[in-house]
């Protein structure tokens, strides 16, 4: 096959604008308006790339998204984009399109030689050859690839081959340069496709008021109008369109269909204004939400399967119309069609008309008078009763050079000679485009009369126009355009116009002749063979979802839009069934392929999720602090000074902290008011402790359990007034409380009148620790007398005025330390902490972060995350006695079951290294010595270096707890570190036990 | 991608809600039975068709919401404010 261009035919056209791309990195010459194929193919290439499997050489197959055949990588570097469907791709200026899977080229290319052995590569070769017995040298067991983990050493040693030999095009390694956008679009009506159907469907709308959205995934919109060789009646439709208004997006492609109509769109933005401004997105990600969707998806041609039925040379019947006039291609000067529907005449005779000479083997005995009419004084040999049984490709070239034809007989199809050709056209029926209604599950039914499946929609918003529905005329294509707005849909009675061929089409999926051996491929993206299908059935795996992933037919980059149904009529036959009983698997989005960069549009790197800053952020930085991320949060983890690492820095906070002061933001726990005259009453029934008398100015810890008895969450709740209080909670789970006690309030206890805001962000909060806190907050209070140890007892809380600044001082403590809690409004907080802190200079102080708070805290034995992680009860955190027997409160009955109140459960215990010097680290498991395999006795949660004792101490849960243990020898293993440790279980109150420090 | 039409703030879409879960069961009061709490907290019904939920406008006006969903076809046939008196005082000024 040599295309040869032709002259345009319109004047204004007659330009004939050139640009300038590279393939493989030569610099060639194409028209505007070319795609990728239109542009290889007019300079001569026929051979586009190397198949995936069998490294056969494939070129142009179709002119459209089922295209098998060529697919190419575009761009270089970062910009690179590989599986590039070249028949849809257009051509821009400069453009880099190189060949796949072929070296040292896609001409001559080493890794053909596989074709050769093509037999021992047949459907579950890998799981044959790599998982069986062969390798493993033991007793074959279950289906190989049950036997996953079995001889897998050797798959892991040939893998990288394979995966080198087989394969489409390689991605970039580097990160995406280009941006993406997401847009929410809202419109009445969708119309997917601008043949047409589309085009009626869309004025129809448009005329009745709709605000109508179409959509063409072409760079050019017409769809079948654009393969015509007369463009009046396109011309027509068109000013037509123009004149309503109808919203029109090209290179946009609706690649699924999902509830309530929502449509995912990927539009293209056109290379050319990308290139005047390059600030645009690559693309953008519609969800696009619409009253009803018409679905003018059209139909795609299939070829069907016979011995080299993929040699360059060898493409759609209709895609040669396209290239004819669209792209003024014509594909060969001697050219074969091989046909088995009345579709193929038109563009045969187009053929004929350019200048090549024209033979259609028809494989129906009779065809239609209208049709012979057509043909007849032109040079077209017609053969009725013919098929095509085998290609065969010249000595020297891999491009088809002659096939052999087969004859139907009384015992089937039979060899009946030769014809030379420099191309071979195929259809053999057409398949309308139904995946989107499939996606959202409308029913497929098989259409025996047409050869197709066809899906009528949902009748309420999903509907077919055109060939999409399976109608083949124009006239009755234009008549179906559904009446959307109108709601006239049932009085149309579109069935009656299905299919509208002259004479039937004849279903057409193989040509099998004795003698003639070879490959016959029905998926040739992921090199599946009609053989395969039939090993498949062989080896019993005959429903199509097995089939499909047995041989992986339809599971390539095309998702099988030409080959599945030919598989499903191989299976069928060899099943001796009607297709209709094989069935078919359910399309899933996308349509084509999308990159993963429109997915995510802008939410990457830092925009992947939004930051919390707490009001002392900036002061913190100011103050050498180092952030660590704590959920959403950004929080100070440390303050080092010249030369200090993480350990030296909080060995040193938390080291001063207990020797004399210090300072830390404690604002991104969780604040919630709770105010009303039934609060107490709420607060009663969410927490397991009383909370019935707390006086105004006192603060209690609490702990909330949930419905099923387990620890939900903990924190202090201080009584600011007879009717309100000010609730804190973690950090991790504020949100989480909020939402609970807001559905308590308004499912279950509607009748309470409590309001519940959560104010985390308007208030900054820090804690000021350590025995001259008290000294510290003298200098900064106006009457110090305020919060001496008589007026703010621990568990204390008070309004004051700092610097006329209303701020509250609760006398909380998290380090064991005499400590306070200062809350501030957010807007004072920076001025206030320079406040704060230029006073604390007279005392020896330091800002502590997030790791000296927890090594102070594991040094009390407090409990956070780390233990409440949800699997824990109130008991196995030591905490039993905060559970009231005089009350019911949320989780009081279930936490009672019997396997949660079993004195074995794990519970909270200390562990120190045997040996003081020994280091280890979180999630190391607790053993009885001797006994280190299985089920664990134990493990650690958190570790830390204590400062206050000179070793490190660790917080963690063993079975039964401390009492347990206490005659027992435990270790520390820790497996993937490799660290082994005789280990003493402790009180996890591990530091000042009595809490005296605090109360002082 | 369901909408869900919230009383207060209008149709908007999923990502705004929190899905709670089934929204017809009675829960006890906090003194009832280990039994009763048992079968309250983790006794299902898995319903292939209209079931009651409740959602929460998390993103939104924080209204937890008794929302009527088909669980085969995602339809959504009503939505009320879960608080009794709410939705009866949105009722009565409409």
């Amino acid at each position: 096959m040599t295309a040869i261009r032709l002259p345009r035919q319109s004047s204004r056209d007659n330009q004939d604008e050139t640009i300038s791309f590279f393939w493989n990195n030569k610099k060639l010459k194409a028209r505007k308006g070319d795609s990728i194929s239109s542009a290889l193919l007019s300079n001569k290439f026929q051979i586009i790339g190397r198949s995936f499997k069998y490294h056969r050489a494939r070129g142009v197959t179709s002119a459209g998204v089922e295209e098998a055949g060529a697919l190419v990588t575009t761009g270089k570097g970062a910009y690179t984009e590989p599986n590039v469907r070249a028949s849809t791709t257009e051509l821009s200026e400069g453009l880099f399109v190189y060949s796949q899977n072929a070296w040292p080229s896609v001409r001559f290319d080493i890794g053909s030689i596989l074709n050769l052995f093509g037999r021992f590569f047949a459907a579950g070769f890998y799981y044959k050859t790599f998982m069986g017995k062969i390798f493993t040298g033991k007793i074959f067991r279950g289906i190989p690839p049950l036997e996953w983990g079995r001889g897998t050493g050797i798959w892991m040693f040939f893998e990288k081959f394979i995966r080198k030999a087989a394969g489409l095009g390689t991605a970039s390694r580097l990160a995406d340069p280009d941006s993406y956008e997401h847009l929410h679009t809202h419109t009445d009506i969708l119309v997917i496709g601008s043949g047409p159907a589309g085009i009626q469907s869309a004025i129809q709308a448009a005329q009745t008021g709709k605000e109508v959205l179409l959509v063409e995934q072409d760079y050019a919109i017409g769809g079948t109008y654009l393969s015509w060789p007369d463009k009046s009646e396109f011309k027509t439709q068109i000013s037509k369109l123009n004149k309503q208004n109808i919203t029109i997006l090209t290179r946009t492609t609706a690649f699924g269909l999902y509830d309530d109509t929502t449509i995912g769109l990927v539009e293209f933005i056109c290379p050319e204004e990308r290139a005047q401004k390059p600030l645009k997105p690559r693309q953008r990600f519609h969800i696009c939400r619409a009253e009803s969707v018409i679905l003018a998806t059209g139909a795609l041609e299939r070829n069907y399967a016979f011995v080299n039925n993929d040699l360059p040379g060898i493409m759609t019947v209709s895609s040669a119309r396209t290239y004819l006039n669209r792209y003024q291609l014509l594909v060969g000067s001697n050219i074969v069609i091989s046909t088995n529907n009345d579709s193929a005449y038109e563009a045969g005779l187009e053929l004929e008309q350019a200048g090549a000479t024209v033979t259609i083997l028809e494989s129906r005995e009779q065809i239609g008078e209208l049709l012979l009419q057509q043909i007849s004084g032109r040079r077209i040999n017609l053969y009725l009763g013919s098929a095509v049984a085998k290609a065969n490709h010249g000595v020297f070239s891999p491009c088809v050079k002659q096939i052999v034809m087969a004859r139907k007989t009384s015992d089937g199809w039979r060899q009946s000679g030769s014809l030379s050709c420099d191309c071979l056209l195929v259809s053999a029926g057409w398949s309308p485009v139904i995946h989107l209604a499939s996606h959202q599950g409308c029913p497929i039914e098989w259409n025996k009369e047409n050869a197709c499946f066809i899906s009528s929609g949902d009748d309420k918003s999903i509907f077919f126009a055109g060939s999409a529905a399976g109608i083949w005329q124009f006239e009755d294509c234009i008549q179906s355009a559904p009446q959307v707005a109108r709601k006239t849909k049932k009085a149309q009675k579109q069935s009656s116009i299905i299919g509208g061929w002259h004479t039937d089409i004849e279903p057409l999926y193989e040509i099998c002749v004795p003698a003639i051996k070879g490959k016959a491929f029905i998926d040739p993206q992921h090199d599946v063979t009609a053989s395969d299908v039939r090993l498949a059935h062989q080896e019993g795996f005959i429903s199509v979802e097995h089939l499909k992933r047995y041989t992986t037919l339809g599971m390539a980059t095309d998702q099988g839009k030409m080959g599945n149904i030919i598989g499903l009529a191989l299976m069928a036959d060899a099943l001796n069934r009607p297709i209709s009983d094989v069935g078919v698997t359910r399309f899933r989005p996308p349509y084509t392929s999308i990159s993963l960069g429109a997915l995510a549009g802008a939410h990457r790197q830092s925009h992947f999720k939004p930051i919390r800053r707490t009001p002392f952020h900036n002061w913190s930085l100011a103050n050498n602090g180092v952030m660590i991320d704590a959920g959403l949060w950004h929080r100070p983890w440390y303050y080092p000074k010249q030369g200090e690492n993480l350990q030296d820095a909080y060995i040193r906070e938390a080291t001063i902290t207990r020797r004399s002061l210090g300072i830390c933001d404690v604002s991104s726990l969780g604040k919630i008011m709770i105010q009303g005259p039934d609060s107490t009453i709420f607060l009663n029934r969410i927490y397991t402790n009383p909370f019935a008398k707390l006086a105004v100015g006192k603060a209690r810890y609490g702990i909330i359990l949930r419905e099923d008895g387990m620890v939900f969450d903990d924190g202090t709740t201080w009584r600011l007034s007879e009717n309100s209080y000010l609730m804190t909670t973690t950090t991790n789970h504020a949100a989480a409380v909020m939402a609970r006690l807001e559905e308590l309030l308004q499912t279950r206890w509607p009748e309470l009148r409590v309001h519940v805001t959560s104010i985390t962000d308007q208030w900054a909060g820090c804690a000021i620790a350590g025995p001259n806190s008290r000294n510290l907050l003298s200098e900064i209070v106006d009457d110090p007398s305020e919060i001496s140890n008589e007026t703010l007892p621990f568990m204390g809380v008070k309004q004051v005025l700092l610097q006329t600044i209303p701020c509250y001082i609760a006398r909380i403590s998290f380090s064991g330390e005499r400590a306070f809690e200062v809350y501030i409004p957010s807007d004072y907080s920076h001025a206030m902490m320079q406040f704060i802190w230029n006073k604390a200079q007279m005392f020896e102080s330091c800002l502590y972060g997030l790791e000296a708070l927890g090594t102070m805290r594991i040094e009390k034995g407090h409990v956070t995350g780390a233990e409440i992680d949800g699997r824990v009860t109130i008991e196995d955190i030591g905490l039993g006695k905060m559970a009231s027997q005089n009350k019911d409160f949320v989780g009081s009955a279930l936490r009672n079951r019997e396997m949660l109140t079993s004195p074995n459960r794990p519970q909270l215990v200390g562990i120190f290294p045997k040996d003081k010097h020994k280091k280890f680290s979180a999630g190391a498991l607790l053993n009885e010595a001797g006994k280190t395999k299985g089920h664990p006795l134990g493990w650690i949660t958190a570790v830390t270096h204590s400062p206050a004792l000179g070793h490190w101490i660790a917080l963690g849960f063993i079975e039964g707890g401390l009492t347990a243990v206490e005659d027992k020898h435990i270790v520390l293993s820790d497996e993937l570190r490799s660290i082994f440790l005789d280990v003493e279980i402790v009180s996890p109150h591990m530091y000042d036990p009595e809490g005296t420090r605090l109360h002082g | 991608m369901i909408q869900i039409s919230c009383p207060f703030c209008g149709k908007r879409d999923h990502s705004e809600f929190s899905y709670g879960g089934d929204g017809q069961i009675n829960y006890p009061s906090l003194d009832a039975s280990q039994e009763t709490w048992h079968d309250a907290v983790f006794l299902r019904e898995n319903i292939y068709g209209r079931q009651i939920e409740t959602w929460q406008h998390l993103y939104g006006c924080r209204s937890w919401l008794l929302v009527e969903r088909d669980t085969r076809t995602h339809e959504i046939f009503s939505v009320k404010l879960a608080h009794a008196d709410w939705q009866k005082m949105m009722e009565e000024n409409r």
